[in-house]
């Protein structure tokens, strides 16, 4: 089997596994719609202009609700030692855990645009007119953010901690994520022209490149017996 | 061998004491007064070699932790875990200082001045370096996964730095003060070299103390597990 196909059957075997239960998305969908009821009554709309600080209330939003997706990317597999089976497989280490960063990016992706979605409806929100730089910036930022955070629940969900573990992992390490993330999400709400961005795409494009690669080098070695 | 490490670990300790000594000696006594920031300048001079010795553990636990992947030798992440314990030690000693002397020189005890923010970071990195060795039931397995932590944060250390540089240049703080230009007056630099030389001198007696227990540890369990599985002669019950 080519890589290519090693690593499409681990993402098709997860996305259908998410499409039945739907256990993740509705999870983590129903903690964002909440999220935005709660953020309506935490902050005084007529002291604070939601405009302004949207960008920071929806990525703060993703990662916090991504951490619950991410952080059960492997519970499934640990009942009944599947996840045994699937390293006997002949499927390279490597490619499991990019199967798992496609899927887990996925399903955040999908979440995303709920997030998008209701707190365009619940604050009146307008996102600017460069979409395609705005779906750049997040899809960036969204990727870097998985692949770290599929590398540590991978550990945490090793540990005697579980997934309390996995914010003190993955948090310190969001910070360039965060910073031009919704610097330049703020920056395209405002109607401010892509060029403005395009350090940040870049600086996004660093960091996922670098948490990919390390995340691929580096799984074999937490999922070593 | 280990008895050895100790040695090593006892005269860089001394060593270090004594150049510690000197160097309160040099900040108290001999280095001039900063002329706008006054005596609180002093910190200074235990802040900053800190901060070096944060970074070089640092460095340290990443080499260690990719080279004990690698060639799955004990010793190797031995090593990683001393340094990152003493690494944790001073990077605690700058985030202490700092805030003291921030409090007078930029009129407030946090600000999210760069350099200060990756320090609390790199604290926050190596909790998690400790949580996830301590937290799992099979050791080998703790000690991998704090090895991929080491390594993984320290392959973010840079990106963050640049980020958070970044972002101050976006957003100035109200109260800044110049770091120290290049134009040290000479005894203070040469203050400040003591202090390098006094904290990276105790920063490896620790080291080598951390280790050299390590290693203790290690023979122990062996030796109790030779006993063990060894027949016990006629006669003896325990």
């Amino acid at each position: 089997m080519g890589y290519l196909r090693q690593m499409g059957a681990i993402v098709w075997k997860d996305v259908v596994v998410e499409f039945r239960t739907r256990e993740r998305i509705a999870a983590m969908g129903g903690f964002t719609v909440l999220v935005g009821i709660l953020f309506n009554y935490a902050i005084d709309p007529t002291v604070v202009e939601p405009q302004g600080i949207a960008a920071g209330l929806i990525w703060m939003t993703i990662i916090f609700g991504g951490m619950l997706g991410l952080g059960r990317t492997f519970s499934l597999e640990e009942e009944e030692g599947a996840f045994q089976g699937i390293l006997l497989s002949p499927i390279a280490r490597d490619a499991i855990y990019l199967g798992k960063v496609v899927a887990n990016f996925l399903i955040l992706t999908v979440v995303t645009a709920l997030v998008f979605g209701v707190f365009a409806l619940f604050f009146g929100l307008s996102f600017g007119n460069h979409p395609v730089a705005l779906a750049g910036v997040v899809l960036l930022g969204i990727l870097g953010f998985v692949a770290i955070g599929t590398l540590f629940s991978a550990i945490s969900s090793g540990t005697s901690m579980g997934d309390t573990l996995l914010p003190i992992l993955v948090f310190p390490l969001m910070i360039p994520v965060i910073i031009y993330g919704v610097t330049a999400t703020t920056t395209l709400f405002a109607g401010l022209p892509v060029t403005e961005v395009d350090g940040n795409i870049r600086m996004l494009g660093a960091f996922a490149t670098v948490s990919v690669f390390s995340g691929a080098v580096l799984f074999r070695y937490v999922v070593e017996e | 061998m280990s008895s050895r490490i100790r040695w090593s670990g006892a005269v860089l300790g001394v060593l270090g004491i004594a150049t510690t000594l000197v160097l309160h000696w040099m900040v108290f006594f001999w280095v001039p007064t900063e002329r706008t920031m006054g005596v609180v300048q002093r910190i200074f001079y235990i802040h900053v070699p800190a901060a070096w010795v944060a970074f070089m553990a640092f460095g340290i636990v990443a080499i260690c932790s990719a080279m004990y992947l690698w060639l799955k030798d004990e010793r190797l992440d031995m090593a990683a875990a001393s340094a990152a314990e003493g690494g944790m030690l001073f990077t605690t000693i700058v985030l202490l200082t700092g805030p003291l002397w921030g409090r007078v020189a930029w009129g407030t005890w946090w600000t999210w001045e760069p350099r200060l923010t990756l320090t609390l970071l790199l604290w926050f990195i190596y909790l998690g370096y400790f949580l996830v060795r301590s937290s799992t039931e099979n050791p080998q397995r703790g000690k991998r996964f704090a090895a991929v932590v080491g390594i993984v944060g320290a392959l973010d250390i840079p990106l963050i730095h640049i980020s958070v540089q970044w972002f101050r240049s976006l957003h100035p703080a109200p109260v800044v003060m110049r770091p120290d230009g290049p134009s040290l007056h000479p005894d203070m630099l040469a203050t400040l070299f003591v202090g390098l030389g006094a904290s990276t001198l105790v920063f490896f007696s620790f080291f080598l103390f951390r280790y050299g227990l390590e290693r203790m540890e290690q023979a122990l369990a062996h030796r109790e597990m030779v006993a063990e599985a060894a027949p016990r002669p006629e006669g003896v019950t325990s």
